[in-house]
């Protein structure tokens, strides 16, 4: 018959656990959402393609001012796929531990694994999709290849590090608080403008610039242009300001789902 | 092993902190299977949550040596748009094991067929009953948390479940809630009382029972009427299930039917009989209570029953054959009365009960004791409530009622013939509820209602028009209770709100 549960001991055992239960919550969520049914997994960056590739041709077709010489399918894909990385990924864990509560029976399974499932699932589509593109438009001439691919993809992680302990936070605070999900939905909306997804910075008057720059999201949208385009993207960033503002902002999150682990009742 | 040490908790609410569990400890070694007993609400699913560790205790420690499962037959982990079969290889992939040979179990006990891949949402709730506690018996832990596994699946599941648990795991520690007393007494080693908070242990179970017992003697449960109701079959309706909503009367009626079961019949009677003392118009039991003073030979009490039972509710075609059963063996000579039963309509037509009768007489002739062959044939005699309450008015007693101003001196006195059928103010409060459907029973002032009924009933009918539409008895009743009031040195005040 079936072996008994070991009680876990050892940090390898521990990890082995962790790594065992962030799996099977990854897949459960998977098929959650995408279910077995048409395309199935393809939606999970599938989706995302179809919102870049939409905003990329209505971005092409207004000829939008987005203040440099960049080209304008290389500057879309740039942006909106930042953009569904940082916002989608708070979307996903608003809520999640209401929909979820039952699972918490399950003593191996915490509170943050929830959330880190939801993420990983989100990060995984978002970052296919903008491979993909990338690779279908350098493919067919419309985009030159990055010029430095580590420097993208550290943008990348920095957009998608703000991203999880923004949505950890969110997602935790809104367990006890739906005020949170009412205002993210607003919020969300109204910070797009202004996350560096619509413009470049070096394009703004001084003032603005230094006010936009306060935006961690901008610093990673530039890192990844700069990583791209090189010297003709003049990015304007500071690794000295979005990497502490991600560092308090891990700690505050990780307190939240402290305090909410504490005090959850599974239903 | 478990051991809880001083576990407390405390969950915040709108209107303050509520103290569920104060200072909890035991232990639990393998093998010891523990049946906790309490009330609804007493806190009992809060402990079990504690001690699997899905939730933390506000202070204290719940400290586990050995694996603790998830609240057995809990169906709540599925994700419903999942299939059955998705569900089985997330908690194998959870626990690290092997997926195909847990789907070929849970395909075998589940007997779920083809509908293993379909998602949960379209199962009923036998089928998810059965998954829950099949993907519940492919882990072997060494501790299983059963919240009230009784409740669900048919006959043939509990038989099996009870195999899977109790013969192939007997070895296992395990911790038990359930409605079901009798669950608990045949599968228990060891017994706990969760009551105010608090844990009581117990190595034996009447002592255990006899405890949980008396902590809901002591509960003041006021259970009250929150419908109203617009015929007598609605009414009763909602007062059965009051009754079986009340766990002083489950209390009884499970003592009483262990009783049965050992053919204790006195002590089947007693408890039957305290239950119903609760709650009158609960019909089943007055069916149980017939057959129980059937064994006796009390063939004219089981009479009573039998036709009370069915101008409650109960199905005439059930008890047709013990009614003739007891008619002809304690009077062979008489003509064979039918069975009446409820039906829907106006509540002076219906049949009267024995708590009906019981009621009507206190109020019309005073506290006259019954014997039970006067109660029986006028059970007999008198096909509606409408007509017992005419004959009960004509008769010389309640006029002498209507002349005498010392109503109020009767005690209540019992039942001659079954010790324990005590007319007390609930009785009257339902009785008003039948009888007065206009009338908002929550405004009776139920101290004073104990105090002296009758002047009470005497206001109530005349300022509610009680008995309203009564077509023989309406204004004979009117016409005695303002008589009977007249003459009686109390003056009862309705209170004010309502």
């Amino acid at each position: 018959m079936a072996i008994p549960v070991e009680q876990s001991g050892s940090f390898g055992r521990s990890l082995h656990v962790q790594l065992r239960v962030l799996r099977a919550l990854f897949m459960r969520e998977a098929l959650t959402r995408y279910g077995r049914h048409n395309i199935g997994f393809l939606w999970l960056f599938v989706e995302p393609m179809t919102f870049t590739l939409g905003v990329t041709a209505l971005w092409t077709a207004t000829r939008a001012v987005h203040g440099s010489d960049l080209p304008i399918v290389a500057f879309a894909l740039t942006g909106y796929s930042s953009v569904l990385l940082w916002r989608n990924m708070p979307g996903r864990c608003i809520g999640a531990l209401w929909a979820n509560l039952s699972l918490l029976y399950h003593r191996n399974i915490r509170v943050l694994d929830i959330f880190v499932a939801r993420l990983l699932l989100e990060f995984g589509g978002a970052t296919i999709s903008f491979t993909v593109l990338s690779v279908i438009f350098i493919s067919i001439g419309w985009l030159d290849p990055p010029l430095n691919l580590l420097e993208v993809v550290g943008g990348w992680l920095i957009i998608a590090w703000f991203g999880s302990v923004m949505a950890i936070l969110l997602g935790a605070l809104s367990h006890e608080n739906e005020l949170v999900d009412k205002l993210w939905h607003p919020a969300s909306y109204l910070i797009f403008p202004l996350s560096g997804s619509a413009f470049m910075v070096d394009a703004l008057p001084k003032l603005a610039q230094d006010v936009v720059l306060w935006i961690p999201m901008v610093h990673g949208v530039e890192i990844v242009r700069e990583g791209y385009f090189g010297a003709r993207a003049r990015a304007h960033y500071d690794l000295g300001y979005v990497l502490p503002f991600c560092l308090v902002l891990s700690a505050l999150a990780l307190m939240q789902v402290r305090k909410v682990a504490a005090r959850v009742v599974p239903e | 092993m478990i051991r809880l040490d001083k576990v407390r908790k405390v969950y915040p609410t709108r209107f303050g902190a509520k103290l569920v569990l104060d200072g909890i400890s035991f232990e639990l070694r393998k093998g010891e299977r523990l049946g906790v007993l309490g009330r609804n609400g007493a806190g009992k699913s809060t402990m079990v949550r504690l001690i699997s560790g899905a939730e933390r205790p506000t202070s204290g420690t719940v400290e586990r040596t050995m694996s603790v499962s998830w609240p057995l037959a809990f169906g709540g982990a599925f994700q419903y748009a999942l299939t059955g079969q998705d569900n089985v290889k997330f908690i194998s992939r959870i626990y690290g094991q092997n997926v195909e040979r847990n789907l070929a179990f849970v395909q075998e006990f589940a007997e779920l067929g083809p509908y293993l891949r379909e998602p949960v949402r379209t199962y009923s709730s036998g089928m998810r009953a059965r998954l829950a506690f099949a993907i519940s018996m492919i882990i072997e832990f060494d501790c299983f948390l059963i919240d009230e596994i009784a409740s669900v699946g048919d006959a043939r599941f509990h038989a099996r479940c009870n195999y899977e648990l109790f013969e192939k795991r007997g070895d296992r520690a395990m911790v038990i809630i359930s409605h079901d007393a009798t669950y608990i007494r045949d599968h228990c080693n060891r017994y706990a009382v969760l009551e105010q908070g608090a844990l009581s242990m117990f190595d034996d179970f009447d002592e255990s029972y006899a405890f949980f017992s008396q902590s809901i003697g002591l509960a003041t449960s006021t259970a009250g009427l929150s419908v109203r109701a617009t015929g007598r079959a609605e009414a009763l309706s909602a007062l059965y299930h009051l009754a079986i909503a009340d766990e002083r009367f489950r209390v009884h009626v499970q003592q009483g039917d262990w009783a049965r079961d050992r053919h204790d019949w006195a002590k089947a009677e007693a408890e039957y009989g305290k239950a119903l003392a609760l709650h009158p118009y609960e019909r089943t039991y007055w069916a149980q209570l017939g057959h129980v003073l059937r064994e006796q030979g009390r063939d004219s009490a089981a009479e009573i029953c039998y036709r009370s039972a069915c101008a409650l509710g109960q199905p005439a075609l059930d008890l047709q054959p013990f009614l003739e059963f007891v008619q002809a063996r304690a009077h062979p000579h008489e003509p064979a009365v039918p069975i009446r039963s409820l039906e829907r309509g106006a509540t002076s037509a219906q049949p009267p009960s024995y708590p009906d009768l019981c009621i009507l007489i206190r109020a019309v002739w005073g506290g006259s004791a019954i014997a039970a062959e006067e109660a029986r044939s006028l059970l007999r005699a008198h096909a509606t409530l409408d007509d017992l309450l005419e004959a009960l008015l004509d008769d010389p007693r309640a006029q002498a009622i209507a002349l005498s101003a010392s109503a109020e001196n009767d005690q209540p006195r019992e039942f001659e013939d079954s010790a324990l059928f005590i007319v007390d103010a609930i009785w009257l409060q339902r009785f008003c509820y039948i009888a007065m459907p206009a009338f908002d029973t929550s405004t009776v002032d139920s101290a004073a209602l104990q105090e002296h009924w009758q002047t009470c009933l005497y206001t109530l009918i005349e300022n509610h028009n009680g008995f309203e539409g009564w077509p023989k008895s309406h204004h004979k009743m009117a016409d005695f209770a303002r008589h009977a009031r007249a003459r009686s040195a109390i003056v009862y005040h309705e209170n004010a709100h309502g």
